[in-house]
């Protein structure tokens, strides 16, 4: 995090505190955790560590605090630890840390600003993804909350001014703001294919909002979020070198601009979820092979859930991705692939073409969840897949991975 | 006999279908908190975890009875106008994302007056028949 903003984060409330020692309250201060395992089991490729041989590489932890500090002020903060396969190692992270102040409430409406490292509200479920019990499924739907490369978007160190109206008719909420997205290795994996001698970095703010209109206490919601976020990649020695001895990268950057439309209705026995992610991709400066491979990418999923009783429910749902809307089911790039690798080999560089189902996903998943008691929670789900743009270079060798497959899994959560 | 069970089930169904005239609560708050009237908008804000302060600058404290319990159920559906999964939600949302905070959650209806009743800016609700002068009810708008 930029020092500045700790100094504000930190410097700001000990300021304020130092005015008010006296008057604590224990309801002030409040704790809130969650714990997560899963198994998972693949039939073919690897989701989540060596799914095909059965993983329990799936585990979540995190204990969050928030703190009253003043009336108008508030400290919130979660660690959080996430080992999933090979993306993610359980290293503990500061998930958000971040001062709330409000800056104007009433009956009719509230404004204020998050102040810190803050999760950035995408869709309806980007803001607490990875706590086990918010989630529709054992994963959120992966052809719009990517986990192959969930930093991207996941946080920012920066600020977000918010705003809430109450009206009769329902509820609108809007959150905006820039920050430094907290970017890591799998961002390299997931648009350049690889681990690069050299890194990308995000140096350049990024820019998020998000209006939310729930209709009627919530029975319906609709939301329309916005992201553009800019990411520098530095080319290391070895990446500069000249092709054919070698990639001849050059420092320059990747431009994403990330749209979510979402829609969810929510009744007493049934719920109906969908939402559409749009992604454009654009690589600049790094060199010729790079800028060929811009995209416009296409995200949806529709779900829909019963409740049998309050604590048992079912689901059904359907998702697609699809890397560019005007290269469906990946048929140009798997032909331009087929040439490249010819092309290689001519120089001795033998690489395997990555074949079309690598630029696309169907999947069909069906699960349920049973919550034993308020605190803990058992879930299954199955899932038929065609295609295997969800899968991260990172845990697959994209050339080998299989077109057709499909996913077991069962999980167990606590929250407190 | 097996017709006398039929009937007796057509009772139960019917009579806990018109539950709120059995089961009738009311919002209320700490004394020391007047002057309130509160439309369900309002309502439903307050117990979103969405305004942070009275009218007075006092920090709103709410209080709930557990997700399962058939008043809060109840005090969800009339009152509110939400299902208590929703709330839930809302709730989870806020709380594990550092957006905001949970609502206290107390056991009983006599612990809910018994907070309600000592707890500055303290808002929940009771049954009608528990209603007492260590609390404040609002007439429901």
């Amino acid at each position: 995090m930029k020092t500045w903003l700790w100094t504000l984060l930190f410097g700001l409330p000990l300021a304020a505190f130092a005015e008010s020692p006296k008057e604590r309250a224990a309801s002030r201060f409040q704790w809130n955790g969650f714990l997560s395992q899963a198994f998972v089991q693949t039939s073919d490729n690897r989701f989540f560590g060596d799914s095909d041989n059965g993983s329990f590489d799936f585990t979540e932890i995190g204990l969050n605090g928030s703190y009253q500090l003043m009336p108008r002020i508030r400290l919130a903060g979660q660690v959080l630890s996430r080992h999933a396969g090979d993306l993610y190692s359980g290293s503990p992270q500061i998930d958000y840390a971040l001062l709330d102040a409000t800056l104007f409430s009433s009956a009719q409406s509230t404004f204020g600003m998050y102040l810190g490292r803050i999760k950035n509200s995408i869709g309806l479920y980007n803001e607490t993804r990875d706590v086990a019990h918010t989630r529709e499924g054992i994963f959120v739907p992966q052809t719009i909350y990517f986990d192959k490369v969930r930093n991207l978007t996941l946080s920012s160190d920066g600020f977000h001014l918010y705003g809430r109206l109450y009206r009769d008719s329902g509820t609108w909420s809007l959150q905006a703001g820039a920050g430094y997205p907290i970017i890591d290795k799998n961002l390299e994996y997931a648009y350049m294919n690889q681990d690069w001698d050299g890194e990308i970095r995000s140096d350049d703010l990024a820019a998020f909002g998000r209006l939310l209109y729930e209709h009627n206490g919530g029975r319906w919601v609709y939301a329309v979020t916005g992201a553009s976020v800019r990411t520098d990649f530095r080319a290391g020695p070895a990446d500069s070198i000249a092709f054919p001895n070698g990639p001849g990268l050059n420092s320059g950057n990747i431009d994403i601009d990330y749209s979510v439309f979402s829609v969810q209705f929510n009744g007493e026995k049934w719920q109906f979820t969908t939402e559409v992610a749009f992604q454009a991709a654009r690589y600049r400066d790094i060199n010729a092979t790079f800028a060929a491979q811009d995209f416009n990418a296409i995200g949806y999923y529709s779900q829909l859930s019963y409740n049998v009783t309050p604590t048992w429910q079912g689901f059904l749902r359907y998702e697609e991705f699809q890397l560019d809307h005007d290269d469906w089911n990946g048929r140009k790039r798997a032909q331009r692939n087929i040439q490249e690798s010819a092309f290689l080999a001519d120089f001795g560089i033998e690489r395997s073409p990555i074949p079309a189902h690598a630029y696309y996903s169907k999947i069909w998943a069906v699960g349920g969840r049973w919550d034993v008691t308020s605190r803990w929670r058992l879930r299954a789900e199955y899932q038929i897949i065609e295609g295997t743009a969800t899968l991260s270079p990172r845990e697959n060798d994209m050339s080998q991975s299989d077109k057709y497959w499909n996913l077991f899994a069962l999980s167990a959560s606590y929250h407190f | 006999m097996k017709r006398m069970l039929g009937v007796t089930i057509w009772l139960v169904l019917a009579l806990s279908s018109f539950s709120p005239v059995l089961k009738a609560e009311v919002v209320i708050v700490n004394p020391k908190l007047v002057d309130l009237e509160l439309s369900q908008t309002t309502l439903r804000a307050i117990f979103a975890m969405r305004i942070p302060q009275w009218p007075d600058g006092t920090p709103i404290n709410v209080f709930v009875l557990d997700d399962q319990d058939p008043l809060h159920i109840h005090f969800c559906k009339s009152l509110l106008g939400m299902l208590p999964y929703q709330l839930r939600r809302i709730w989870d949302q806020q709380a594990f994302s550092g957006t905001g905070v949970k609502p206290n959650l107390v056991n009983s209806e006599t612990e809910m007056r018994q907070r309600v009743a000592t707890t500055p800016g303290a808002i929940g609700y009771i049954s009608n028949s528990k209603i007492d002068n260590t609390v404040t009810a609002l007439g429901a708008s």
